[in-house]
């Protein structure tokens, strides 16, 4: 057999060999250990934003529009300042989850912990808006919701915003 | 070539380091790591558990193949692609102007750097494992040239 074709079947075959093994020990020591995972996780919206005790923390559409219209909610937009600027649910004020150390008692310093809140940024999958209602609820707030892809809905629906014209 | 054997040492030392170093967090926090695969948004959510099972123990067996210098061209195949697919991965993420935590090293958010130097620096170690692997592979076929000659 030429040299070349040996070092690969070698190369396949230990290839082949290392990978079991860290299949066979990684799901025996997750099997084994008590903070393991599940072998299929759920990452859906529903089951990933969820407060520290496994509440679901999502608000849904038709409610925030209530609760938007009734002026009860104070709206917080997790997003960057650049898009903040760019456009934003009206009345929304601007708390990157990155910033919160710094931005937050400009932004809700004097807002009543029992306030109902309703953090956005944009997409399904935006973690921003999970991220600041998880710290905003870690700092004694009771009423934090996540509005899941809340700045596209809101735009589709025709709701009120205030953007910056180009 | 003596010159070679030096280099291969060195790099797989290096590589074998880089990857253990690289394992021992994600063992210890699972889910904080199954958390960061999430975020890069290139798994299905059906893998990204078991890839988060499996691939830091891949990483600890070939970092301690590669410090041992045993099952060299399995283990530097295994690395080196490894390496292309974080490679790929960072690139991909780049690209679409996702700013993510790395997660290479630690699966704290509060790991610093940009994506920039991320992706820099996995190409750095990309270099490193193709440079292993043709070292490997001229040398192990001349092995094996000798062993059946």
């Amino acid at each position: 057999m030429p040299a070349g074709k040996k070092f690969l079947l070698r190369m396949i075959g230990q290839t082949a060999a290392i990978v079991l093994a860290a299949v066979i020990l990684g799901l025996t020591v997750n099997h084994v250990r008590p903070d393991g995972l599940s072998l299929v996780g759920d990452w859906s919206p529903e089951a990933r934003i969820t407060s520290a005790a496994g509440d679901s923390l999502i608000i849904p559409f038709e409610e925030a529009k209530g609760q938007h219209d009734s002026g009860r909610a104070l709206f917080l937009d997790a997003r960057s300042e650049v898009w903040f600027e760019m456009g934003h649910i009206k009345g929304a004020k601007n708390l990157p989850p990155n910033q919160i150390d710094r931005l937050f008692p400009q932004v809700l310093g004097d807002t009543p912990k029992d306030r109902l809140i309703v953090a956005y940024c944009d997409g399904e999958h935006c973690e921003l808006s999970r991220d600041l209602a998880l710290a905003l609820l870690e700092r004694g707030f009771t009423k934090v919701r996540v509005l899941v892809n809340g700045w596209t809905l809101w735009r589709e629906a025709g709701l009120p915003v205030e953007e910056k014209r180009p | 070539m003596k010159w070679a054997g030096v280099a291969i040492i060195l790099l797989r030392l290096f590589l074998g380091g880089l990857f253990i170093y690289a394992s021992v967090d994600k063992i210890f926090n699972p889910a904080a790591f199954a958390e960061i695969i999430y975020n890069y948004r290139i798994l299905s959510g059906a893998l990204i558990n078991i890839a988060a099972i499996v691939l830091p123990w891949l990483e600890l067996i070939l970092g301690l193949l590669l410090l041992a210098g045993r099952f060299m061209p399995g283990a530097i195949l295994i690395g080196t692609t490894l390496l292309f697919f974080f490679w790929t991965a960072l690139l991909f993420n780049l690209a679409r102007g996702l700013d993510i935590h790395c997660g290479c090293f630690s699966t704290q958010s509060t790991e610093q750097g940009s994506m920039l130097w991320y992706t820099f620096r996995d190409t750095a170690f990309l270099g490193t494992g193709i440079a292993l692997f043709i070292l490997v592979w001229r040398r192990s076929k001349k092995q094996i040239t000798l062993e059946t000659t």
